[in-house]
């Protein structure tokens, strides 16, 4: 894997290039939908404060297991490409470096509780006053209004309070739900493409845009199926482990290995007779407990046995590979040293490495989409806190030294 | 509506119609194409009255609104002409059959791109267009295990727990409805289309939250915490028993969490239910006393039990309220049944009806995905039938009531 080298700077080519985002959120649901804009060119500045550290800073993998604002591999890969400029939000000469900065932008995201923005007469309705070619985003768990908006949250509670906990668990345990904040992964899913063509729309109109996203909505998007199940069918979804409605053997079978585990879903009957051809059991394909999908979801624990026996025998790659060859869907569970050796993603590029002032180098994923004619560019690694003032103050706003001093001296650059 | 001028042919199935949804949502002409049969999507459960029935699935009732539905059988020459023609007037094709089979039927990117150098040409697939694992069979089981998220859900040692609605192929729609307006704005730059190559795999990494990336970055492995995460040598745990369920608190220290585990033990202190000593803990710099070893790594769990003890005294509605008055970060753990009848959607008006076909009350899907000042998003059409837009649609090609005849005894529509 070669080594990109890190440059920090305003992108001249991209398909996003000459778009200019003011980026206020942090954590995660926000920074990935600023990242994508930043990896196809736009320029993005990022705002933080050491007032209060941004929490994805805090959160793993940590390089080298190491502690310290720059080691985490979360905000690593959530904000490369970005320019850091840090900013004291508290001093009314910070906020008045924000309203220059919001009259550069195109885009204005932000992602404080509800109130936060009003508070210091940047809300939508007072910005769009002074310009109202703008296109501003508040994303936050359960939007602007509403009983529940002032509920502080993280994409962990989204993810419980939007009912992802409660539909991932072994029958008659804990709910266990997805890993993390799950929501997050999800509302940019809808954000960015809202973003996106707003800005065709302002291009095509002049038109600005006030978008109001409540996480715990966009997200319901990915479980429409089960609120409709409940809608019209009066169905709860209960805690099933990995067993599917419609196939059977499916779930996650413990491989030699040490936490090495092979997921193995059959679909139909050619899938079982190939599963029993691969195994070297064909005479189960002959056996009437397992004849169709009935009779293997009625003899469901005597198939998981079978299947369990065997894989144990092997590795989950091994098993993989000798399932695909015939056909059936498998695969290795992957955990984060599998996925850096995985052929496919390899091909594919999915890991990138670049030069790190710190830690030698890093590593973060590329961009989710391949384009052929405009792809995407890894210019620099995330920002260490501040790490761009200059660039932003002189560069981007044209700041002289005095003015630059004088920020320094109300503390607003912290 | 934001796009009203575009168009869209949506070739997917259920591997790829979130992705056209999201453009229809936001007011693109959105066709949906179906093969004469209709589309696999149709036979995916569950159904409305538990009666499958292509006309039945909530699957296609949830992700075929506001697109217009025509059939066309791509296997068939006519078929195939008939997409060309459609192609010629769309700005996006989006498509998510196996890798090499719209190529094959002559409908590949080279194929549609070849006169009409604007289209945007999206393929969603499992694991992408070429490469080892391009002819991989996958479900959505498999691509949790192969993108990563599928290891990090579950209890330490026990057979890692997906999340029973599927969601590696919506993670996939959405990151294709992402490139495809990347795209869009690219076309004004530099006045061509392109094809877009999505891989399910990839897209579903990240819901690793980047501990996919431990072992490049020399990080450990991060381990499989039930109802929790583990947040360097600590165990953030996030789902807690409670007297009548499950709640969701982010309890940890440092400048982010801290101050609301202070606020936490500030109650937990005037309950007497903790000591004071616990109250005036440092919440803000307790890691570091844990790290440089001042202070035992025993004591968090001393801590956490401290918490879960208050916990399970208390039921789900207690504990939410106070966290409001107290801000707290504490939610309750939520069914399906209650998400639907959340207080909160009800009063931001979230959720759209439409009346469905053979189905005797009006049918409630969730609303739009975001609230939008001015061209809000509007539920104009319910998931099509089949062909029920072909009459109109067509007619744009010029083929006319006998035209149509003629196709559909063919077998082509």
């Amino acid at each position: 894997m070669t080594t990109l080298s890190n440059a920090p700077g305003i992108p001249a080519e991209g398909a996003l290039a000459g778009l200019k985002v003011l980026d206020l959120m942090w954590v995660v649901a926000g920074p990935t939908a600023t990242r994508a804009m930043a990896d196809f060119g736009a320029t993005v500045v990022r705002v933080e404060s050491t007032n209060r550290i941004e929490t994805a800073r805090g959160i793993g993998p940590y390089h080298n297991n190491g502690q310290g604002p720059d080691h985490s591999g979360l905000f690593g890969n959530m904000n490369i490409n970005k320019l850091g400029l840090s900013l004291n939000l508290g001093t009314a000469e910070g906020r008045a470096v924000l309203l220059d900065l919001i009259k550069w932008c195109d885009v204005l995201t932000e992602s404080f509780s509800p109130r936060a923005m009003r508070a210091w007469g940047m809300d939508y309705d007072s910005l769009k006053q002074i310009k109202p070619e703008l296109i501003m985003l508040s994303t936050c768990l359960f939007g602007q209004e509403g009983p529940l908006s002032r509920v502080a949250g993280f994409g962990t509670m989204g993810a419980a309070i939007g009912g992802y906990i409660a539909l991932a668990g072994n029958p008659g345990g804990s709910p266990i739900g997805p890993y993390s904040a799950y929501t997050d992964y999800l509302s940019p899913r809808f954000a960015l493409p809202t973003i996106l063509a707003a800005l065709d729309h302002r291009d095509r109109t002049g038109e600005g845009l006030y978008i109001d996203q409540a996480q715990a909505e966009s997200s319901l998007h990915f479980m429409s199926t089960a609120l409709l199940d409940y809608h019209v069918n009066g169905r709860v979804p209960q805690l099933v482990g990995n067993a599917d409605p419609d196939m059977a053997p499916h779930g996650c079978y413990a491989a030699s290995g040490d936490d090495d585990w092979v997921a193995i879903a059959v679909r139909d009957d050619g899938d079982w007779a190939n599963l029993c051809s691969a195994m070297g059991q064909g005479e189960l394909t002959c056996d009437d407990r397992f004849a169709d999908f009935a009779a293997r979801r009625a003899n469901e624990d005597e198939l998981n046995g079978i299947v369990a026996t065997w894989a144990s025998e092997r590795g989950a790659v091994e098993i993989e590979y000798m399932l695909q060859a015939f056909g059936v869907p498998a695969h290795a569970v992957s955990n984060s040293s599998a996925a850096a050796r995985d052929p496919q993603m390899r091909h594919r590029g999915h890991f990138v490495a670049m030069e790190h002032p710190e830690h030698g180098t890093t590593t973060f994923e590329a961009a989710k989409g391949q384009m052929t004619e405009t792809p995407p560019s890894y210019r620099s690694v995330a920002p260490s806190i501040g790490r761009d003032n200059d660039l932003v103050l002189r560069d981007i706003l044209g700041y002289d030294d005095e003015r630059i001093a004088e920020l320094a001296i109300a503390d607003a650059l912290t | 509506m934001l796009l009203s001028p575009y168009r869209v042919l949506d070739l997917t199935d259920q591997r790829g119609m979130l992705a056209g949804q999201i453009l229809a949502d936001l007011g693109a002409d959105v066709i949906a194409i179906e093969p004469p049969d209709g589309s696999s999507a149709r036979a995916v459960g569950p159904f409305a009255g538990d009666d499958p029935g292509p006309d039945r699935s909530l699957f296609w009732w949830a992700y075929a609104r506001n697109k217009r539905g025509i059939t066309c059988n791509l296997d068939h020459p006519d078929g195939q002409d008939l997409i060309r023609q459609l192609a010629a007037g769309a700005d996006f094709v989006l498509e998510s059959a196996d890798p090499g089979a719209m190529p094959a039927r002559g409908l590949g990117y080279d194929d549609l791109s070849a006169d009409h150098d604007g289209l945007i040409y999206t393929s969603i697939s499992a694991f992408g267009q070429s490469g080892p694992k391009a002819g991989y069979q996958a479900t959505d089981l498999v691509l949790m295990a192969a993108g990563g998220p599928l290891i990090l859900s579950g209890g330490a040692g026990e057979a890692p727990v997906r999340v029973s609605v599927p969601q590696a192929w919506s993670h996939a729609s959405g990151e294709a409805a992402i490139a495809a307006m990347v795209a869009l704005r690219a076309r004004s730059k530099i006045g061509r289309g392109q094809h877009i190559d999505i891989s399910a795999q990839q897209s579903v990494a990240a819901a690793t939250m980047s501990a996919n990336l431990a072992a490049s970055i020399g990080a450990a492995e991060t381990a499989r915490v039930a109802g929790g995460m583990a947040v360097g040598p600590f165990t953030g745990k996030l789902i807690w028993e409670v007297a009548d369920g499950y709640i969701s608190l982010t309890f940890l220290f440092g400048s982010g969490i801290g101050p609301f585990s202070q606020r936490l033990f500030n109650w937990m202190y005037d309950e007497g239910e903790c000591s004071q000593d616990d109250r005036d803990l440092d919440w803000i710099g307790l890691g570091a006393e844990f790290i440089s070893g001042a202070r035992p790594l025993s004591d968090w769990a001393r801590l956490m039990e401290v918490v879960g003890e208050f916990l399970k005294k208390r039921t789900r509605e207690e504990l939410f309220a106070e966290a409001q008055s107290r801000s707290l970060l504490i939610v309750p753990v939520t069914t399906v049944d209650e998400v639907a009848n959340s207080e909160q959607f009800e009063a931001r008006e979230f959720w759209r009806e439409h009346e469905m076909p053979g189905w005797p009350d009006p049918v409630r899907f969730p609303g739009p995905f975001v609230k939008l000042s001015d061209n809000e998003i509007e539920y104009r059409r319910r998931a099509p039938t089949l062909g029920e837009h072909n009459a109109e649609v067509y007619a744009e090609l010029g083929l006319d009531h006998d035209a149509l005849s003629d196709l559909r005894e063919r077998g082509v529509i």
